[in-house]
């Protein structure tokens, strides 16, 4: 009996092997599908239809779908693309678009101005929870005249229009499938129709999003034939699937350390280009002991940006020196020349003694662990160990959960790190955002000088001016310091070695042009 | 009260159930409301102004008295209306649907897993009382037990994804076979069968291996241990020794009398395992990027989305209570003595 048992096992044993064997010798269905490319990443898309679209994530789907009448089509240049130019009145209060002929939607249908003042109306009417609308607050009123012309009626001058309508605020939908009142849901994808290169085919929430050509496009044909963009919720199991060969790329969002450690791997390349998202320290300028000056500027004297660049993001950053990131026109290095390069300890000593505080000054930092990625926690360790040394300061760190951090801020934060990703690539973003009185993070600054900087930027007739005006308001920013600055990531996407094209995305736009990409 | 009928028990069991869904609902409701933040704050903090947010908090109800939100929570729920996400306007029942089907692929076979390694190692190890095949069973038992699911998981993705290569590690099928594969079930598996779709099927079972065999095996622990003292119990049992002694062979005594009556308690364990079972599910999928409800769940209460939250919770409850009450049937209808 004992022998036969024993028996039954060995041959139980045998078959396991033998089907781990089989396994073993049969690739599972990878990225080995002819020109489509297979995307990962860690984003979660929220709304696709652009009246309620607000996030990086839910854009890059769009971004394939749906075009507005300025965008990026090349660089970070903006350029028309339904549209063929723009002017605008004397006042910029009213500005006067033609539309380009001979452009459809996905179905079939012509698009025409009924179109865009329809998508513009849209927006407005329906007030999405996730707040793109606000984008269009100082749109008044959207008038048509032919088919082809488009007339914005502005409630104040604004220089910086044809940037809001590069975002998905101004992405043109066709008014016969999308409805006027309600937000589309994500997986009716036979109503998603815009005039973009890809038509979204298949949507699964937080799985897949796949993507066909669009046969009626008007401009160049994509350079594979179809895009499936798979979702992870964590890097690690996004850098297995890529490891294992099952995606062509992965864009958006390795850890620091995984990007190091895949520069290493002989089967997958690292592409790095221009980045725009930032990350910096706000200050409630109200409340003590950062309502002095003087604090805040031994704190702006002391911030250790190089160590964060390298220790802790092993270089896929640069040390930030302004609210406006490197590759926009328009900035300057305002940290830089206030407060210099490195990190200057007799400076910082001497602001403390002008600020008459008792040192070492016990300050406390907010940072969130669930936002802005898990480098967030040595990142602040590294703020803390260069404040600490300096014997000016005693700094306790502090952390709360996204969704009770995003509410607090300001209101009841002294000081809190944040990121920013802009609204549209241009310099005017990253400085009224942050300048302006009331700005949405709550902290108390607000500069009569600032605000009419601002409004002579928004009024400004030539790119000359404007760009004046925003260097203007760059230095004020670094001199009031409403917030420190500290680094600017770069755009960073990881590939198989067979795939092409990447590097013709990653500039400054921060947009990731799938239709460019080959393998 | 043993007198009571086996009608009186069951319609008591099922009323137990309404007060326990209540107080599962309460709890959930509250915990949530407790917890600093809303899902509007979560979304639209860090980009616009505190002007923006609160009208839309009041458009939604956010700032109603709590008292009024609970009233009107329970209310949708009789009425059936599970709703809409707040974050990304799905409803309810698409989950359920979606989700819950990937969460049902991965439960039943890693159920099958557990039984099939736990039942065949239990009666194995019993059957060999204290010898070195019992002690091995045992550690393994404690070992799989023991062990957190994410834990396992990425041993086994590290061993058969990175060092040997052959399976995948994550998703509930490769990126091209989700995008082709017709789905009428959600069930991939079943999908795959149902439209003759081999090559599917077989990236799907692919897919399946390492979430499944992660979940199962801890609850393999378990029934091994649940099926070696049964084992071991019942072949000291006087009707063993009966057949002994009428000189059957032992093979038939050990597999048709000792084993066969060993697994009865068996049974019911599976059923009240599915708890943990689901538990377990949230960190395998997560662990796995396999797209079930538990990560879900965990995407939404990174954004504090109250709808789906509760959402999904009640269908875990509910899903949970069912099966106790089931398997308190079950044991009613086998067993006259158990009544209240």
């Amino acid at each position: 009996m004992k022998r036969r048992f024993r028996w039954a096992l060995a041959v139980l044993t045998v078959a396991l092997a033998a089907i781990a064997a089989v396994v073993a010798t049969t690739a599972y269905g990878g990225a080995r599908s002819s020109g489509i490319i297979i995307d990962g990443t860690t984003g979660t898309v929220v709304n696709i239809d652009p009246a309620n679209q607000y996030d990086y994530d839910s854009f890059t789907v769009d971004l394939n779908i749906f075009q507005g009448l300025y965008g990026f089509p090349h660089g970070a240049k903006l350029q028309p693309v339904l549209a063929t130019g723009c002017s605008h009145s004397a006042n910029l209060k009213t500005w006067t678009c033609q539309l380009r002929h001979g452009v459809k939607f996905s179905n079939g249908d012509p698009m025409t101005s009924a179109d865009v003042k329809y998508s513009f109306d849209r927006v407005l009417k329906i007030k999405g929870d996730q707040g793109i609308y606000t984008l269009l607050s100082d749109l008044k009123s959207t008038t048509t005249s032919g088919k082809y012309t488009v007339v914005f009626h502005l409630k104040a001058p604004f220089s910086v229009w044809p940037y809001i309508l590069s975002t998905n605020a101004g992405y043109v939908v066709d008014h016969k499938t999308f409805p006027a009142d309600k937000i589309l849901a994500n997986t009716d994808t036979a109503h998603m129709i815009g005039t973009g290169p890809y038509v979204l085919t298949k949507f699964t929430p937080s799985q897949q999003a796949v993507f066909g050509l669009n046969k009626n496009y008007w401009g160049p044909k994509p350079k594979n034939s179809g895009l499936i963009i798979n979702y992870f919720t964590k890097s690690s199991t996004m850098k297995l699937a890529l490891e294992q060969g099952q995606l062509d790329m992965a864009f958006q969002t390795f850890a620091p350390n995984e990007i190091a450690a895949m520069q290493k791997e002989k089967s997958l390349t690292v592409h790095s280009g221009h980045g725009v998202v930032i990350r910096y320290l706000v200050f409630n300028v109200k409340r003590p002991p950062f309502n002095n000056l003087n604090v805040r500027k031994a704190i702006a004297y002391l911030m250790p940006r190089q160590t964060i660049a390298s220790r802790v993001y092993h270089g896929t950053v640069e040390p930030l020196y302004s609210m406006v990131p490197k590759g926009l026109p328009g900035q300057t290095d305002a940290f830089k020349t206030v407060y210099g390069a490195q990190p200057n300890l007799a400076k910082a000593k001497a602001a403390m003694k002008a600020a008459h505080v008792k040192t070492p000054l016990a300050i406390t930092l907010w940072w969130t662990p669930s936002h802005y990625g898990d480098a967030s926690a040595d990142e602040y360790a590294e703020i803390q160990r260069a404040l600490d040394a300096s014997h000016l300061f005693k700094v306790t760190l502090k952390s709360a959960e996204w969704a009770q951090y995003s509410g607090a801020l300001g209101k009841q934060y002294g000081a809190f790190q944040l990121g920013w990703f802009p609204d549209y690539p241009d310099a005017d973003d990253y400085t009224v955002s942050f300048y302006q009185t009331g700005s949405f993070y709550s902290n108390g600054y607000s500069s009569k000088k600032m605000d009419g900087l601002i409004a002579k930027e928004r009024a400004a007739k030539t790119d000359a001016s404007r760009y004046s005006y925003l260097k203007q308001m760059q230095l004020l920013g670094a001199q009031d310091l409403p917030t420190i600055p500290y680094w600017q990531g770069n755009m960073i996407a990881v590939s198989q070695k067979n795939v092409q094209g990447i590097n013709n995305t990653l500039d400054a736009a921060y947009y990731m042009r799938f239709w460019l990409i080959s393998k | 009260m043993t007198g009571t009928s086996l009608r009186t028990y069951l319609i008591t069991r099922l009323a137990l159930v309404v007060p326990m869904v209540l107080i599962l609902l309460t709890l959930v409701f509250l915990l949530l409301r407790v917890a600093p933040g809303n899902p509007i704050e979560a979304a639209l903090g860090g980009h616009v102004p505190p002007s923006v947010v609160k009208p839309i908090e009041h458009r939604l109800g956010f700032d109603k008295p709590i008292l009024t939100q609970y009233g009107e929570y329970l209310w949708n729920i009789v009425r059936g209306n599970f709703g809409t996400t707040i974050t990304d306007n799905r409803p309810l029942s698409q989950i359920i649907a979606q989700n819950g089907a990937a969460t049902l692929e991965l439960t039943f076979f890693a159920m099958l897993i557990a039984i099939v390694v736990g039942v065949l190692i239990g009666l194995v190890a019993g059957r060999y009382r204290d010898t070195p095949i019992d002690i091995g069973g045992r550690l393994f038992g404690v070992f799989v037990y023991a062990t957190p699911p994410f834990f396992l998981g990425l041993m086994a993705q590290l061993v058969f994804g990175v060092w040997l290569g052959w399976l995948p590690t994550s998703d509930q099928a490769s990126p091209l076979t989700q995008a082709l594969l017709q789905t009428h079930t959600n069930i991939y598996f079943v999908d795959a069968i149902w439209d003759g779709n081999w090559g599917a099927l077989w990236d799907v079972v692919q897919h399946l291996i390492l979430p499944a065999s992660t979940l199962g095996l801890i609850t393999a622990g378990v029934f091994i241990r649940l099926t070696r003292v049964n084992v071991i119990r019942t072949l000291r049992d006087d009707y063993i020794e009966a057949a002994r002694a009428r000189g059957i062979v032992e093979r038939r005594v050990v597999f048709s009398h000792a084993f066969k009556n060993a697994l009865v308690p068996v049974i019911t364990v599976v059923g009240l395992n599915l708890a943990i079972l689901l538990g377990g599910a949230v960190l395998t999928e997560e662990t796995f990027n396999w797209p079930g409800i538990g990560h879900e769940l965990v995407l939404y209460l990174q954004d504090r989305d109250y709808t789906a939250v509760q959402g999904i919770m009640i269908v875990f409850a509910l899903v949970v209570v069912a099966v106790s009450v089931l398997v308190d049937f079950l044991n009613a209808f086998v067993d006259p003595r158990i009544r209240y």
